[in-house]
C-alpha cells in the first residue's frame, strides 16, 4: 500500500515538474524559448529536457539553465569555448548539493565566472588612461575599487606612458598607421588594437617599440587574467566592496531592468538577484513582482494598462502554478527565430510539443527561406512547413488553435511590426484533406489597387481566414481581358470551398440552430465530404453552360456583362442576363441537369449566389481547356 | 439551404414562399405549350423583372395561364398562397424560379 502511495506521490510531483503551456501566449512563448535555450546550448531535444526535470529539477533550472542563459548573451557578441560545456555537464552530474543555492553558486563562480573571463578582461583591459579611474574630485571611481587597484593602475600608467612616448617619437607613422587625419588628440582602445596589430613596414625604432607595447599589454592581461582566476573563479572570495570591480559585462536590450543587468550593480549583487529571478523570490526584488512592460515588451506598462483592475498585474498568485516563471519569461525572445526580410517569427498553438515540431522544421528550412530573395516566396515556404507538419501529425493537433507571431524590433522604444496571425481551426481541418489542400496551393495572378499584376497564393489567404472570391473575381476579369490564363481548379476549389464554408456559418447562424442541434456538435466533420461533391456536380452542371452558343465572341460577351452584374452584386441582373440569353438555346434552358443547378445553386441561394455565378463565368470563357 | 426562401408574418397566419414547388408548378403547368410562345413569355416576363415591375409581371402571367382547360391547376394554388406585393429581393427569387419552371419545358416531354 505504501509502494502504491509512493507512486502515486511520485508521479503528482512529475506532473508538476512536466514542462506544458498554460494558454496564455507570452508565458507559452517563454517556455518554449526555454526549451530552445537548452536545445541549442545542450543539444537536449525536448524529451531529453523533460527526463532531467523531472529528474533533477533543480540542477536543471539552478545549474544548467543560469550557465546556459548567459553563454547565450555571451555568444552573441564573441565565441565562446564550448569544452566548458563539457565540463559542467560531468560536474553536475557527479556532484550533490545541499540546496539550491549552493548549487547555483557553484555553477556561478566555477562556470559562469570562467565563462566570461575573456569578456571581463578585455573590459578592463580597455582603460587607456590612468587617471580615466578617477573621478572629477580625484577620487578613485567605484568600479576600479577593489584590493589590488594600486598594482592594476600602475599597470595601466605605465602602459600610458609608453604610448605617450611612442605617440610624440612617430606622430607621422603613428599617423599613417591609424589613418587620422588630423593629429591624434587622444589615443583609444580601437588605436591601441590597430597599433598592435599592425603588419606594415615601419621603422625600427617604432617597431622596437610595438615589441614593448605588445610586452606590456600582455603583462596586464596575464596580471588580470590571474586576479579574475584566483579571486573570482577559484577562491570566490571577493568583499561586497570588489563586487562591482568584478561586474560580469552583460547588458540587454529586453530585460533592462533586471539587476543583473544593471551596470552599477556588482558581481554578488549579479548573483543574487540572478538567483532570485530563477527562484521567484518576489520579496527580494521589486521587478518579480509585477507582469508589465518591463518583464515583456508586449504588454503595457503599469501606466499604460487603462483598467484600474489590471494594473499592478501581481504575479504573487501565479507563484504557486509556476515555481519557475521568471525562467521562461526572460526566455521569451528565445522562442522567435530570425528570418532576413520577415523578422522574428513564432509559430505557436496551446501544445508545446506541437508548437515546438513546426518551429524546429521552420528552422531546419530557415537557410533555404534566407538565401530567396522574394519574401513572398519566404512566407510561402513557411507556411508550407506549418501545413507538412499539420498533415503529418493529424491526430494530434486537431484540437488546437494556431498563430504566427512576428515583429520586426522590439525593445524598450520600439516596437515595429508586430503582427498575430491566426489560423482559424475551420481551415486547418479543411486544408488536411490532400486533393483541397493541393488545388489550393497555387498562385494565381491578380491586379492589385495600384493596377499592378500581382500574384497571391490561394492557400496563404486562406489560412490566413481571408475570403478568396474577390482575387477569384478579380483574377476572371484578367482573364477574360486576355492578361493571364485561368487556373481552372484551383479557381474552383477555392470558390466552392468558400461557398461551404459560408453555408455553414449561416446555418449555424440561424436563430433555430441551437447549442444543442445536430448540426452543432457535428461541426465541420461533413465539411470536407460536402466540398468535393459540390466540386463533382459544380463542374459538371456549371460546363454545361458552354453549349449556350458555338460562337466564341458570343460567349465571350456573355461573360462580360455577367461579370460586370457580379461585379454590382445585382443578382437580378445576373440571372435576367443569364436567362435572356438562355432562353435563345432551349436545349441547355431545358437541360434537366443544368436547369435544377441553377434553381439551387443561384436563385435558391441566399449566401453566395455570387460565388456559383463566377464558376459559370469561368466556364464560358473556356474552363478547364486552358488548366 | 432551406427550401423556404421568403417568411412573413401577417396577423396570425405566416406566410412561406417555397421556391421549388413553385417552379415544378410552372415547370408542369407549361409542359403541353408551345416553344415560341413560351420563349416569347419567357422574354417578357424577363423583362418585367428587370424592372421590378411586379404589377406587370402578374398581369402577364396571370393572363397566360387564365386557361381553364390547360395544366394550371397547380401553378394557380402556388399563386393564390403566395401571391403579395414582395420586396426585391424576394420578388427576384419568386420571379426566376417561375421562368426557369417555364424554360425547363422546352423541347416538349423528353426533357421530363
Amino acid at each position: 500500500m505504501r509502494a502504491i502511495q509512493g507512486e502515486v506521490l511520485q508521479d503528482n510531483e512529475n506532473m508538476q515538474n512536466q514542462l506544458a503551456f498554460t494558454g496564455n501566449w507570452f508565458i507559452d512563448a517563454g517556455i518554449l524559448g526555454f526549451v530552445n535555450l537548452m536545445e541549442e546550448v545542450y543539444g537536449w531535444d525536448l524529451n531529453e529536457l523533460q527526463n532531467r526535470i523531472n529528474k533533477e529539477p533543480e540542477k536543471v533550472y539552478y545549474g544548467y539553465f543560469p550557465f546556459a542563459y548567459l553563454y547565450k548573451l555571451l555568444g552573441r557578441t564573441q565565441e565562446v569555448n564550448p569544452e566548458l560545456i563539457k565540463k559542467l555537464d560531468k560536474e553536475l552530474k557527479d556532484k550533490i548539493f545541499k540546496d539550491s543555492q549552493e548549487l547555483f553558486d557553484f555553477v556561478w563562480f566555477s562556470f559562469i565566472c570562467a565563462l566570461f573571463k575573456d569578456s571581463w578582461i578585455k573590459n578592463k583591459f580597455k582603460l587607456i588612461y590612468h587617471d580615466d579611474a578617477y573621478n572629477n574630485k580625484k577620487k578613485l571611481k567605484k568600479q576600479f575599487n577593489y584590493k589590488n587597484t594600486q598594482i592594476y593602475l600602475q599597470k595601466i600608467g605605465e602602459r600610458e606612458k609608453l604610448i605617450t612616448t611612442i605617440q610624440n617619437e612617430h606622430q607621422d607613422e603613428i599617423k599613417e598607421i591609424l589613418k587620422s587625419k588630423k593629429g591624434l588628440t587622444k589615443f583609444e582602445y580601437e588605436d591601441l588594437e590597430k597599433l598592435i596589430n599592425y603588419d606594415g613596414d615601419v621603422s625600427k625604432e617604432l617597431k622596437r617599440s610595438i615589441e614593448l607595447l605588445k610586452e606590456k599589454n600582455f603583462d596586464i592581461m596575464n596580471f588580470l587574467e590571474n586576479e579574475w582566476e584566483n579571486n573570482v573563479v577559484k577562491q570566490q572570495k571577493l568583499t561586497k566592496k570588489e563586487s562591482l570591480f568584478y561586474r560580469i559585462p552583460i547588458d540587454n536590450s529586453f530585460y533592462k531592468n533586471f539587476l543583473f543587468f544593471n551596470l552599477k550593480k556588482g558581481n554578488l549583487e549579479q548573483k543574487d538577484s540572478f538567483y532570485n529571478m530563477i527562484r521567484f523570490n518576489l520579496n527580494e526584488e521589486e521587478i518579480l513582482k509585477r507582469m508589465d512592460k518591463t518583464v515583456n515588451k508586449f504588454l503595457l506598462s503599469e501606466k499604460e494598462f487603462s483598467n484600474i483592475n489590471y494594473t499592478k498585474l501581481s504575479t504573487e498568485p501565479l507563484k504557486k502554478q509556476f515555481e519557475y516563471l521568471f525562467v521562461y519569461l526572460v526566455c521569451f525572445i528565445y522562442a522567435f527565430e530570425n528570418y532576413r526580410n520577415m523578422g522574428n517569427v513564432l509559430f505557436y498553438s496551446n501544445d508545446l510539443g506541437f508548437s515546438y515540431r513546426i518551429n524546429n522544421r521552420m528552422k531546419l528550412y530557415k537557410k533555404k527561406l534566407e538565401d530567396k530573395r522574394n519574401s513572398n516566396l519566404i512566407f510561402r515556404i513557411t507556411w508550407q512547413q506549418i501545413i507538412n507538419s499539420l498533415v503529418e501529425y493529424k491526430s494530434s493537433w486537431s484540437l488546437e488553435n494556431m498563430y504566427i507571431i512576428s515583429y520586426q524590433t522590439l525593445d524598450n522604444e520600439t516596437q515595429e511590426n508586430i503582427e498575430y496571425i491566426g489560423i482559424p481551426k475551420l481551415q486547418a481541418s479543411i486544408i488536411l484533406d490532400d486533393k483541397i489542400r493541393e488545388s489550393l496551393n497555387n498562385i494565381i495572378q491578380f491586379r492589385s489597387k495600384n493596377f499592378e499584376n500581382r500574384f497571391c497564393w490561394l492557400l496563404e489567404e486562406f489560412i490566413k481566414g481571408k475570403s478568396l472570391y474577390p482575387l477569384i473575381l478579380n483574377h476572371v476579369n484578367l482573364v477574360i481581358n486576355n492578361e493571364t490564363n485561368l487556373s481552372y481548379y484551383s479557381a474552383i476549389y477555392s470558390l466552392i470551398t468558400e461557398a461551404n464554408i459560408l453555408y455553414f456559418r449561416s446555418e449555424n447562424e440561424k436563430p433555430n440552430s441551437s447549442i444543442f442541434s445536430e448540426n452543432y456538435f457535428n461541426n465541420y466533420k461533413g465539411l470536407v465530404q460536402d466540398i468535393k461533391e459540390d466540386v463533382r456536380r459544380t463542374s459538371y452542371c456549371a460546363s454545361l453552360i458552354k453549349i449556350i452558343s458555338n460562337d466564341e465572341d458570343k460567349k465571350s460577351r456573355i461573360a462580360r456583362e455577367l461579370i460586370s452584374a457580379l461585379k454590382a452584386k445585382d443578382k437580378n441582373l445576373f440571372l435576367n442576363i443569364l436567362l435572356k440569353n438562355l432562353n435563345e438555346s432551349k436545349e441547355l434552358a431545358s437541360n434537366d441537369s443544368f436547369n435544377r443547378w441553377l434553381m439551387e445553386k443561384i436563385i435558391k441561394n441566399n449566401v453566395c449566389f455570387e460565388i456559383y455565378g463566377l464558376i459559370l463565368v469561368m466556364n464560358l470563357i473556356g474552363g478547364r481547356k486552358n488548366e | 439551404m432551406s427550401e423556404n426562401y421568403w417568411e412573413r408574418v401577417i396577423g396570425n397566419t405566416k406566410l412561406n414562399i417555397y421556391l421549388k414547388d413553385l417552379k415544378d408548378a410552372a415547370l408542369d403547368g407549361f409542359k403541353d405549350e408551345s416553344d415560341n410562345y413560351k420563349q416569347k413569355l419567357v422574354y417578357n416576363l424577363l423583362e418585367t423583372v428587370r424592372n421590378n415591375d411586379q404589377k406587370k409581371f402578374f398581369y402577364i402571367l396571370i393572363k397566360a395561364i387564365n386557361k381553364p382547360k390547360g395544366n394550371f391547376k397547380e401553378l394557380w394554388e402556388e399563386l393564390k398562397k403566395c401571391y403579395d406585393v414582395m420586396p426585391e429581393e424576394a420578388f427576384v427569387n419568386f420571379a426566376y424560379s417561375i421562368i426557369l419552371g417555364i424554360m425547363a419545358t422546352y423541347g416538349g416531354e423528353k426533357n421530363e
